[in-house]
């Protein structure tokens, strides 16, 4: 009842809420359309800022329209800026009131500042709308060959958002074509502007080859590139990038004009211009000109790695993908990718990949050091990814398999929980590797058996002691007590290491194993629920009682060596990564089209202009599966069907 | 995680959308640093964001791109605000956002970045005056004496035409810093040195310049301001450039890790023992190392401890120390100087740590939570030295050509802690 109450007294309270913020709301645009019309210039200019203020918080100010419009006839450039960006932000959704100011946009194209005349270019093309198209290509054509770069730039910029309405309009002006002719302007930037648009083009009309760099532009844009604001420096970059050569020697004398980009205080310029000289590998076969390229990359790539952490975790990305070309590149420079104990998460990983990756025989003692190091730090995941490196090295590079071990076994007598499991995972692979070697850490792992208590780990020791049990003075107390919780584990592979233990204690001292074996393999028949387990049991026992022989062929057999599974990417998912490399597919290491929007079908039809806001490709797997893909470890297990499934360690 | 308020330019429903789920899965992660700079969310976006101070800087792409022109162009963003409205919040921002969006309008059309170079910015947009603004609120009436923007197309589109200086002065700032993570024992476990020249111009009219450094060699990868002749710095290692006017960054640099000794101009060493399970000792001492007999001033070691820490007591020779706890309990020591005359400084703490509650993890004497770590791993530390440069760069001389009046040079060297960490 009370209840009942407060509720409708809460919805009263709500509707009444309600109420009193539309009147504020309405005595403020109220307030602010007197304030539009106010005599005093001042005043006015006061109330457009005010408008956009609640425009930028959400508030709904369209129906100050036609108020806001009134004030567009003005020299003061920032009251037309802003006045232009209200325009921009309610075009889609009152096209018709936009055709209201489509004459001072006209007009403003004739200015004699030319940066009113840019400035009306732009917003014409950033308002969207179709309506305004008809209005816009006598400006447009005009303004193409303005006097001023500026005016031209600005222009040029205004083709790529007139394509995207209406591609027909843009061929029929002969809009593609004057920028085509811009390649060749006398402006560095009205040229890389060019080459924006043309590449944007491009992408909006799949399959039609709009455009396509030809050898004759390729002196212009590298004349240009040393001269444009670093963002066209990218664009002329990229598009260089993607350019075939004609001969072996342009790609040479392209790389090596274009190499001093890489002394570029803009990281994105630099590692576009990596980019370019990975995908020229291919034309150019002088080795020493090739190697002299991939030295010259390595102090630029450094250099990234002190930039913030968020340029760092691109460029770690990066060089993990640019690493599985060239493996040896930064085999010189382990240290610089030691982590930080500040470093964010996602650097602290990425770095680590890196460091295991560039790790070679000569310093692994050092990098063993380090990752001792990392063990001992707060984040479990990133211990756990530290403690699986030590594994990877000693079982990659049998001359650290001493120092390795070494180094886990200290971290076991830490005796932190999750550290205790993720070593006894670890050893249980580097002991599989070297069969022989490490008998002796057996007793002083055996110390911490109290302390393992997640299955995986479980299962891990429970093998040890079933492969080193001579080694183990009390190994029938141990696995005995084992077998007592038998019933009490839920996890099968711990059922299953217990009975295949259990089996080879007795095949090696049939004496002492004798009652232990039987009492698991009771258990396990009898008492399990699990049919896996069962079977196994069944399967042993009867082994067992008609040929204790054939168990030991069975049961003892010497396991093949654990294989370090790979951490590269599968090679066409490489080689389209590198091909693309500084991307956000590279950053996330899955093909563009798995995660970027779809802005045209193949097919390359003229499409409708709100597809572009509405239309998903459907044709292709969206992000949410590939997620499921980059999950898989372990084994390599890249199958024909899907080339990019990722594997991670 | 506080509940920002979002500056949006270009409203299409896609980006709102993908901004709500960007803002969710900023609120899932467990620390806000930890969110992965380039996201990809449901919406088949890509969100990619910077952290900078307070407030988190989003781009969201639909179609590739180069991941660090974005990162790049959000940096820029902040550093052309900066510039602007100084300290920037969310205060600063909504109440300079006329200002906002005419900087937005003018680096980024269209989703293409078109230029974050202040001094071209500040040809477009008027910088706004507290003062104007102020007067124009009060009285109602503008007395901006309105300049009128101009655009700069010529070939130095980073200096305009007819800059005039009653004095003609050219300063130079070389800060070098030195990235190092340090053993316990003393031991380098890496180290690093990177630089940057910036520098400050009031020189009249159009000024060609020439800088002569002592050790062009030495340094490894440099990146220049767009006003530096790429083509004379690889033939002949000098760098001539025609200056912006104002302050500006003429080159960074880094110095080739075989080729620089390992210098460190403090030295840092740290002892831990444990009297017990729950009971902690930090020594840290502090000695001068090699700063070419200057003085090391600013020293702050600022050292995390686990957040099971309690009763802490700090004692220190030398300097003064604080206590702080925040989010985590900290201890801050801080040392005027230090010379090579000093007797080295020390500083002990001891604290004790709350016994891990008994949550049955099913094995005995266990730490508490899985993993977490009992006590403190590292030391931040941080100081300066002036008038010393740890890689010997000097500079050698500092011509003008073209113009002819006298102008005043000034160089200062400086060498700096990066990310400099002492580990236990």
């Amino acid at each position: 009842m009370m209840n009942a109450a407060l509720q409708t007294n809460f919805a009263r309270l709500q509707i009444m809420k309600r109420k009193v913020l539309a009147a504020l709301r309405k005595g403020e645009n109220y307030e602010l359309k007197t304030e539009l019309n106010s005599e005093y210039k001042e005043r006015r200019k006061e109330a457009v800022r005010r408008v956009i203020a609640n425009m930028t918080v959400g508030k709904d100010v369209s129906g100050l329209f036609t108020d806001v419009l009134k004030n567009m006839h003005t020299d003061d450039l920032e009251i037309k800026k802003l006045i232009y960006l209200y325009l921009i932000n309610y075009a889609k959704t009152q096209p018709d009131l936009v055709i209201l100011a489509v004459n001072t946009f006209v007009k403003d194209a004739e200015d004699t500042n030319p940066l009113i005349r840019a400035l009306a270019i732009r917003t014409m093309g950033c308002l969207h709308v179709q309506e305004v198209l008809d209005h816009l290509s006598d400006p447009l054509r005009k303004c193409l060959k303005d006097p001023s770069p500026y005016v031209r730039k600005t222009a040029v910029m205004c083709v790529a958002k007139v394509y995207d309405l209406s591609p027909t309009t843009a061929e029929e002006n002969g809009f593609v074509e004057d920028v085509r002719r811009a390649l060749s302007d006398s402006n560095p930037m009205v040229i890389s502007n060019a080459v924006t648009v043309l590449t944007e083009i491009n992408e909006m009309a799949p399959g039609q080859n709009v455009w396509r760099l030809d050898a004759k532009s390729v002196p212009t844009l590298l004349a240009a590139v040393n001269e444009c604001v670093e963002w066209g420096q990218i664009a002329i970059l990229e598009a260089l990038a993607d350019y075939t050569p004609k001969t072996e020697k342009e790609a040479e004398s392209i790389c090596e004009r274009l190499l001093p980009r890489l002394q570029h205080a803009n990281g994105s310029v630099v590692l576009t211009t990596v980019r370019l000289l990975l995908n020229y590998e291919k034309y150019v076969h002088r080795a020493d000109l090739l190697s002299q390229f991939t030295k010259k990359m390595v102090p630029p790539l450094i250099t990234l790695l002190s930039s913030e952490p968020e340029i760092q975790y691109v460029a770690l990305r990066n060089i993990n993908i640019i690493l599985q070309r060239h493996p040896k590149l930064l085999s010189k420079e382990i240290r610089v990718f030691f982590c930080k104990y500040n470093d964010p998460i996602y650097v602290k990983y990425e770095k680590l990949d890196v460091l295991v990756r560039i790790c070679s025989e000569r310093n692994t003692e050092p990098l063993l050091n380090e990752l001792k190091e990392y063990a001992r730090e707060v984040d479990v995941d990133f211990v756990r990814r530290a403690i699986q490196a030590i594994g990877r090295l000693a079982i990659r590079y049998e001359s650290s398999a001493d120092k390795a071990v070494k180094v886990l076994v200290e971290l076991l007598q830490l005796k932190v929980n999750s550290v205790v499991q993720d070593v006894v995972v670890v050893l249980r692979d580097v002991f599989r590797r070297y069969p022989r070697n490490f008998a002796d850490v057996v007793p002083t792992l055996c110390e911490h058996i109290d302390y393992v208590n997640e299955p995986d780990a479980k299962a891990a020791l429970i093998w040890i002691l079933g492969e080193y049990s001579e080694h183990i003075s009390n190994i029938s107390n141990l696995l005995g007590t084992c077998i007592e919780s038998f019933l009490e584990e839920e996890d099968e592979g711990v059922q299953l290491a217990l009975v295949n233990s259990a089996v080879k204690f007795f095949l090696k001292r049939p004496q002492q194993g004798q009652a232990l074996v039987l009492k698991a393999l009771q258990t396990a028949t009898e008492k399990c629920a699990n049919p896996d387990v069962r079977d196994r049991a069944y399967i042993y026992w009867r082994l067992l009682s008609a040929d204790p022989n054939a168990a030991r062929t069975v049961a003892l057999v010497e396991m093949p060596p654990v294989e370090l599974e790979s951490a590269n990417l599968s090679a066409p998912l490489l080689e389209e990564l590198v091909a693309e490399l500084g991307s956000v597919a590279s950053v996330l290491q899955k093909p563009s089209r798995l995660f970027v929007y779809k802005k045209a079908d193949k097919a390359g039809v003229p499409r409708d202009s709100e597809m572009a806001y509405t239309g998903l490709d459907d044709a292709e797997g969206g992000a949410a599966s590939a997620g499921d893909n980059g999950t898989t470890g372990g084994i390599d297990t890249s199958n024909e069907g899907e080339p990019e499934l990722l594997i991670s360690f | 995680m506080r509940q920002g308020t979002v500056l949006g330019l270009y409203c299409f429903a896609l980006i709102g959308e993908s901004l709500q789920t960007f803002a969710k899965y900023l609120r899932s992660v467990p620390s806000l640093h930890e969110a992965e700079p380039v996201w990809s969310a449901p919406q088949d976006t890509v969100c990619i964001h910077i952290q900078r101070g307070e407030l988190v800087y989003l781009g969201i792409v639909s179609q590739e791109v180069p991941a660090l022109e974005v990162l790049e162009l959000l940096e820029g963003v902040v550093l052309a605000l900066v510039e602007y409205i100084g300290h920037l919040s969310e205060l600063t921002i909504k109440e300079n956002f006329a200002t906002v969006y005419q900087l937005l309008s003018e680096m980024v059309d269209s989703g293409s970045a078109v230029t974050t170079d202040t001094s071209v910015l500040r040809g477009l947009v008027p910088v706004p005056s507290l003062v104007d603004r102020v007067i124009e609120n009060v009285s109602g009436i503008g007395i901006r004496t309105e300049k009128r923007p101009d655009v700069n197309t010529s070939s130095t589109p980073w200096r305009s035409q007819g800059i005039r200086h009653t004095n003609n002065e050219f300063f130079v700032d070389i800060v070098e810093r030195i990235d190092a993570t340090v053993g316990a024992d003393g031991s380098v476990v890496s180290y690093d040195v990177s630089g940057d020249i910036s520098c400050k111009s009031r020189l009249t009219g159009m000024p060609e310049l020439l800088l002569v450094m002592n050790r062009a060699d030495a340094m490894d990868d440099v990146a220049f301001h767009p006003c530096v002749r790429t083509s004379k710095w690889h033939a002949e290692r000098v760098m001539g450039f025609v200056p912006p006017d104002g302050q500006f960054k003429l080159a960074s640099f880094h110095i080739a890790t075989d080729a620089a000794p390992r210098l460190l101009p403090l030295q840092l060493r740290a002892a831990v023992s444990r009297q017990s399970d729950q009971s902690h000792t930090i020594e840290i001492s502090a000695d001068a190392g090699q700063s070419g007999n200057k003085l090391v001033e600013k020293i702050q070691v600022r050292v995390p401890l686990p957040a099971q820490a309690y009763n802490i007591r700090v004692q220190c020779r030398a300097g003064t120390h604080a206590v702080s706890n925040v989010r985590l309990p900290q201890v801050e020591w801080s040392l005027k100087s230090l010379s090579p005359a000093d007797r080295g400084a020390r500083l002990t703490i001891q604290y004790q740590v709350r016994a891990p509650s008994a949550a049955g993890t099913g094995a005995p004497q266990l730490s508490p939570s899985p993993g977490s770590s009992q006590s403190a791993l590292a030391a931040f530390v941080d100081f300066e030295v002036a008038g010393y440069s740890v890689s010997s760069i000097k500079v050698d001389s500092l011509k003008m050509l073209v113009e002819s009046y006298k102008l005043f040079k000034g160089v200062r060297y400086v060498t700096k802690a990066g990310s400099f960490q002492l580990r236990f």
